[in-house]
């Protein structure tokens, strides 16, 4: 036989031979190329689907990027009405969740302490019995889920109603109590309204986290990002400690704690004593609007009186004002009337309602306080309730310790909880029932009034798993054979609500693209109730008088209410603020630490009441002295207390003494927070800015014919919020190493938030490659794998890398990461992955692309039309999901993009120009904190 | 074996018998003592490797290294052992040129030392690889991608550099072992005689032979003497043509250079006292031969010190913010109390050997010879370590421990040096036979 036909047969029979090969348990994993395992799926190419951010009650709009059928990235939706194409990095993660390998994935039952799986047969059946049991002896049975919007709160209702549950108001650590009751007392409106920020020329914000957790955190990002285009805009922020938000306004008015009321009281006075806004109070009011006190206030508040003074003027000259007060401001005691004093002031600077209005409300109506936690706590301790169904919250965590609701579970007959993950909830339960993910059911959510947003199956469930929707409705099938519900699965249920609500070019937008919004009811701005806000105004206590220390409880960027606890990602990206990525902290001033002979990173324990409370210390700048505060995710229990009257959460606690008991290293992942006067962010401080290189070169310049891709940074825009990081992270498959090698200083992240407090409060800048084009990393890599690419991007090769760690060591912005181990993801989180990136070996040098996998496709889809590519078509991960718009990327070959514009009107700023190293990253703008 | 009795005895012996007798005396049957050293040393040996293989197994994160400072003990331990190396060149080729006699004692143990050290050496930048499994992509061969080295880089200039000095050290530590094995051949007996007799190469000692064997040794020697300025020139440049502030600086090679032959000078007091002491070479190696070495220890550590003192005036000198915090930061940050370790071995106690009383105590050379090491391997660490925890970008400092890993692929370094060492005077002449007996 020939060589050339042995070849041949040996490949033909070679060939046909090994399909028939297959290793056990290999089914599925692989995508054939000829039968595509789904409709529409095409192996190779991504899909984007429309869906909803389920990871918090904002609920944002996704766009989610679909790989051989797997989600693989969560997107914001470009044209969602109300998170404009951001996502904040919780919801980014919240993709984790659905590949999390702690997910619970069937029913399970606690059996002697043990969980056991169980079928879903045996789930309902054992769920059936106790219901008819507890209904036999009398005893309540009840729902108690998170917030929830759109069609399921109507199923849980009409579920309940059949069942013969009863539906208890939802629990929410973060419910806004206070607010609403403010806005009931204004207005008649226990709603949260919606606030325009977009028009305002002037935001004073007293407390709301706006730019972390506060309602609505990514359309307030994007709409202040807005906002700050017009140059008169201010935004001016009032709370005791000193949060992204507050790290992020114009103005920072650091008061004490408690004396937000008294400051807003100044401001009404001052405001009413003049036309037009005397005119504007109510008889019933005018009594209360005493002469303002200037020294009173500035001693009261500890604010300069020349500052209150400012912000009095600014008040008054601002043509769209726009004052809200939340969070740390309303959640103490007093923080009713200050929710009321803030109302009425915004009602008398804007009368007409534009820019605080209930028409687009925020669904808020729901949900329940504190209080009625205590009550049901009350209720199982007496043993009055049957079944509890706990669905999407956790009450035991987020319930004050006094409440003991954890305890008082245990006198429930049945404890089942509605589940993804384990929790502290589910814990003391006695049944699981697995929850599915918001990308594997049907549903749909409406976060304000008036705006649908659209939940789809866009890949089945992991295991046993369920929607909620279809778990009530099977419930009620079984418990009332005799009145079954008209729809026979969650679909249908979902279907005819739409088909009620909606028209068909409604239902039709909703199924396009994602979301529908319904014609607003032209509702006029409900009126000022004087009588009832003067009553309450007129007997409430003053500023009540905080004692300090005291310890202040915030909502965390990473963790909002604890929830995000188990998603690894978000304890890998670093607190932007602190730049602590895996840990718990007390943040303290450094007067508190010199005064308690504290240094970082040594443990202190507080002594709150009868608790004891141990956690290291990270001396914040910025931060008053006797305010202390720690992140909800870092404490265990809750040990703070609820406000009687309205249920709110008291989130500030006076500390008896703090004491150092040890040492506990913190992965501070900033070397330093100074810029030492390097001028890394433009300052007028750093002007004597390094002189540019002249240059001579001696090999040949490189030559861009159709690319330079560049990246602008506007730091004007930019927050801090790191979303940008979890998108990179995600997108990029950039491996989370966890706390070990984070102490070690072996993070991985391609992008980071530089916080730097050169000026009190911190600037943020953006670091990441800054793809030089006389790039120091180049010309040192023995092997070529670091090169500079046609189109100016300084691509790392990574099959060619043989891990000198040369190049990183010459990277001036040490932007470069080393993969020190082979970083595995457990099963399944490894169907995360993103299958256009190239698997990074162990010894192997990685870096930041400028997601080169997207300008591929842009390039390969403009290449098929026979151009090149628009401006606007590559889009990386960082900049798609930045709620403020920070970012912009393009090609500066070309005049007309948006880079090129940017650049040529703006001269922007290079980090260390001055090594002559060219970087292709540009910044824009610097604002100077106050 | 070849043990004659009474080896030494006998004052009517001849000169030059007495002397092949005491050499040969060492290559005798192994001492227990001998064989427990070098026992404990090939367990270092042993360690070193085990480590190594968890490394390739498992990934660089093993060591102590991170994101800043990603080179650390094992760039030390490679510059170390290079500059180590240094000395054997210098005193076999560029004092053979300047014909200072007192090199004859010194030259077959410094030309052993520098192949050796520069074996110990070239394991460093492969343990150091991320995937050292590719290292020959470091290598011009023909690929089939038509890829090249990046002859820009600094890491290629060292892949020839070292290979350069190893080839021509090598080459000059055989032909100058030829007549000695000839001597060998003659006087042991059996196998031994039969390998040594074939590594002589057919040695008869004509007249002939002697000629050309002069012209080759002295055209080596020049050959070699360009080398010792090269080598080490070109491992500096590993630092200096980086933008690393500390790093960056024109007076590195010099520097470099300087110091590698203060630390192989010490290192051939640290090998050649005890040597003498214990293969009785007092009668060969001379305390004049000390003393003469001993003044070029001095002299290069004079301009070590130098170094030091430019360094310093100069970052402070040009205003350059990153410069001088980085001299700041080395003498007054994390690692300060190395920098001062480093000052004290390498400029303070040197000083010492002004005195002629201290540069012929054999004792206190010993020991200066340690500590010098000491402070060598200190200023490496400090100028790599240091330069890398404060560069530019403030957000990014960081710092650096040793690791339990890396530390033991350094004591299994020092283990493999002197296991080769100890090996060297077992197999071959530790002394220059031929040359001696000139001198004789």
């Amino acid at each position: 036989m020939e060589r050339r036909n042995f070849l041949r047969l040996l490949g033909f029979f070679g060939s046909a031979l090994l399909p028939g090969c297959r290793k056990e348990g290999t089914h599925g994993t692989l995508i054939s190329q000829l039968v595509p395992p789904g409709d529409g799926v095409m192996p190779g190419e991504a899909q984007w689907r429309a869906s909803t951010c389920n990871e918090c009650p904002a609920h944002c709009g996704l766009l989610v990027r679909l790989r051989e059928g797997r989600p693989v990235k969560l997107e914001g939706h470009p044209d969602h009405p109300l998170s404009r194409g951001g996502l904040c990095l919780r919801g980014q993660a919240g993709l984790e969740r659905r590949y999390h390998p702690r997910r619970v994935l069937a029913p399970r039952r606690k059996v002697d302490g043990v969980w056991r799986d169980l079928t879903w047969e045996q789930a309902w059946d054992l769920l059936a019995d106790a219901l008819h049991q507890d209904r036999q002896a009398g005893r309540r049975s009840v729902y108690l889920a998170g917030r929830t919007t759109g069609s399921l709160s109507g199923l849980i209702a009409e579920t309940c109603r059949a069942v013969g549950l009863e539906r208890l108001p939802e629990s929410e650590l973060y419910a806004h109590a206070n607010l609403r009751a403010a806005h009931d007392l204004l207005f008649g409106r226990a709603e949260l309204p919606q606030w325009q920020l977009t028009s305002a020329d002037l935001l004073l914000t007293l407390g709301a986290d706006v730019l972390e957790t506060f309602v609505q955190p990514v359309a307030f990002a994007g709409a202040l990002s807005e906002a700050r285009q017009n140059p008169e805009f201010a935004w001016w922020h009032a709370e005791p400690h000193l949060s992204l938000s507050g790290a992020n306004a114009d103005r920072h008015l650091g008061l004490r704690p408690g004396s937000e009321a008294r400051l807003l009281r100044f401001l009404l006075a001052g405001l009413v004593a003049r036309s037009p806004w005397r005119e504007r109070l109510p008889e019933d009011l005018r009594g209360l609007a005493v002469s303002p006190d200037l020294p009173g206030t500035a001693a009261a508040t500890g604010l300069e009186a020349q500052r209150i003074e400012e912000l009095a003027e600014a008040l008054r000259q601002a043509e769209r004002p726009l004052v809200l007060a939340g969070g740390s401001a309303t959640a103490q005691v007093g923080g009713l009337e200050t929710a009321v004093l803030a109302g009425l002031l915004q009602r008398l600077l804007d009368p007409e309602g534009a820019r605080l209005s209930f028409a687009r409300g925020q669904n808020y109506a729901a949900l329940g306080t504190l209080n009625d936690l205590r009550g049901l706590a009350e209720a199982l301790a007496a043993r009055e309730i049957g079944v509890i169904l706990v669905a999407r919250c956790n009450p035991v965590y987020n319930s004050p310790d006094a409440f003991a609701f954890g305890a008082a579970l245990a006198g429930a007959g049945l404890r089942v909880a509605l589940v993804d993950m384990e929790d502290e909830t589910s814990a003391a339960a006695d049944l699981l029932l697995p929850l599915a993910h918001g990308l594997e059911t049907w549903g749909d959510a409406e976060p304000v009034a008036g705006v649908l947003s659209l939940f789809q199956p866009l890949a089945e469930p992991f295991g046993e798993a369920r929607g909620e929707g279809d778990m009530l409705l099977e419930l009620w099938r079984r418990l009332r054979p005799d009145a079954p519900p008209a729809a026979r699965s969650y679909r249908d249920y979902l279907l005819a609500a739409w088909e009620q609500r909606l028209v068909d070019q409604q239902l039709g937008d909703l199924a396009r693209q994602g979301w529908v919004e319904l014609p607003a009811s032209a509702e006029s701005a409900p009126a000022l109730r004087a009588s009832e806000t003067a009553a309450v105004l007129g007997t409430a206590q003053g500023p009540a008088a905080t004692a300090t220390p005291g310890l202040l409880l915030t909502p965390s960027l990473r963790h909002f209410d604890g929830r995000g606890r188990p998603l690894a990602l978000l304890s890998e990206i670093p607190e932007p603020l602190t730049t602590i990525s895996w840990g718990q902290w007390l943040a303290l001033s450094e007067a508190d630490a010199r005064n308690w002979r504290l240094k970082e990173q040594d443990v202190a324990e507080l002594s709150l009441g009868g608790l004891r409370l141990a956690l290291p210390v990270k001396i914040q700048p910025g931060l008053a002295a006797g305010v202390l505060t720690v992140s909800r995710e870092a404490l265990a229990g809750l040990p703070f207390a609820a406000d009687e009257h309205t249920g709110e959460l008291l989130a500030w606690r006076d500390i008896g003494q703090v004491r150092r008991v040890g040492r506990e290293r913190l992965p501070i992942l900033a070397g330093s927070t100074s810029q030492h006067g390097r001028g890394i962010i433009p300052d007028p401080v750093h002007q004597d800015a390094h002189p540019v290189a002249t240059r001579s070169e001696l090999y040949p310049e490189h030559d861009h014919a159709h690319y330079s891709w560049a990246l602008v940074i506007d730091l004007d825009r930019c927050t801090g919020c790191s979303a940008c990081v979890a998108a990179c992270y995600i997108e990029n498959n950039v491996p989370v190493v966890g706390r070990r090698d984070h102490l070690k200083g072996r993070e991985m992240s391609w992008l980071r938030i530089e916080p730097y407090y050169d000026s009190g409060r911190p600037q943020f800048l953006p670091m990441l490659c800054q793809h030089c084009h006389y790039a120091p990393c180049e010309p040192v890599c023995p092997v070529y794998a670091a090169y500079h690419n046609p189109e100016g991007l300084n691509v790392q090769v990574y099959q060619r890398c043989v891990g000198t760690r040369y190049c990183s060591n010459n990277c001036p912005y040490k932007v470069r990461r080393f993969n020190w181990w082979e970083h595995r993801r457990e099963a399944p989180l490894d169907q995360m992955l993103n299958p256009d990136l190239v698997a990074r070996d162990r010894g192997v040098m990685e870096k930041c692309t400028f997601c080169i996998q997207r300008i591929r496709v842009a390039r390969d889809r403009a290449k098929d039309k026979g151009r090149l590519i628009a401006d606007g078509e590559v889009v990386p991960a960082c900049a798609q999901s930045c709620p403020a718009r920070a970012i912009s990327f393009g090609n500066l070959r070309d005049p007309e993009a948006r880079v090129s514009r940017l650049i040529g009107d703006l001269d922007p700023h290079r980090v260390f120009a001055g090594l002559g190293t060219e970087p292709s990253v540009y910044y824009l703008g610097c604002r100077r904190p106050a | 074996m070849s043990q004659e009795p009474g080896l030494n005895a006998g004052p009517n012996l001849a000169p030059a018998e007495r002397l092949e007798r005491t050499v040969l005396a060492a290559m005798s049957r192994p001492s227990l003592r001998y064989l427990g050293a070098l026992g404990l040393c090939g367990l270092l040996v042993l360690m070193l490797f085990a480590i190594w293989g968890v490394i390739i197994w498992q990934g660089m994160g093993i060591a102590g290294i991170n994101h800043p400072v990603s080179w650390g003990v094992f760039i030390t331990n490679f510059v170390f052992w290079v500059g180590i190396a240094h000395s054997g060149t210098l005193i076999s080729a560029v004092l053979y040129l300047f014909r200072a006699r007192f090199r004859t004692s010194f030259n077959r143990a410094a030309e052993a030392m520098t192949l050796i050290a520069l074996s110990v050496a070239g394991l460093f930048p492969l343990i150091h690889l991320g995937r050292v499994w590719i290292f020959y992509y470091l290598l011009p061969y023909p690929s089939e991608r038509l890829i090249w080295p990046n002859f820009r880089s600094p890491l290629v200039w060292d892949v020839f550099a070292v290979t350069t000095y190893m080839l021509v050290s090598a080459a000059f530590f055989y032909i100058g072992l030829l007549p000695d094995l000839a001597i060998l051949r003659r006087r042991l007996q059996g196998w031994r005689s039969r390998v040594y007799g074939w590594l002589s190469l057919g040695w008869s000692g004509s007249l002939d032979e002697w000629r050309h064997y002069n012209r080759v040794y002295l055209f080596l020697a020049a050959f070699a003497t360009p080398l010792v300025a090269s080598v080490h020139s070109i491992v500096s440049w590993d630092f200096a043509v980086s933008i690393v502030p500390g790093w960056h600086t024109t007076i590195f090679a010099p520097y470099f250079v300087a110091g590698a032959i203060l630390s192989g000078s010490a290192m051939v007091f640290t090998l050649t006292i005890p040597m003498r002491r214990i293969l009785g070479l007092e009668a060969y190696i001379q305390v004049d031969h000390f003393e003469a070495l001993a003044k070029i220890l001095l002299f290069t550590s004079l301009i070590v010190s130098y170094s030091y003192i430019c360094e310093t005036a100069l970052a402070w000198y040009h205003g350059n913010l990153f410069e001088m915090e980085q001299f700041r930061y080395r003498s007054f940050g994390d690692y300060w109390f190395l920098y001062w370790i480093m000052i004290l071995c390498n400029s303070l106690l040197p000083l010492t050997l002004w005195r002629k009383s201290w540069r012929r105590n054999l004792r206190w050379l010993f020991i200066l010879s340690l500590l010098v090491n000491v402070g060598m391997w200190l200023e490496r660490f400090v100028i790599i370590v240091n330069s890398l925890a404060r560069e530019y970008s403030p957000y990014a400092w960081g710092t650096y421990q040793v690791s339990l890993a890396e530390l033991g692929i350094t004591l299994g370094s020092f283990g493999l040096f002197f296991a080769m060492f100890l090996l060297f005077c077992k197999l071959l002449p530790v002394l220059s036979m031929t040359e001696i007996k000139e001198r004789l």
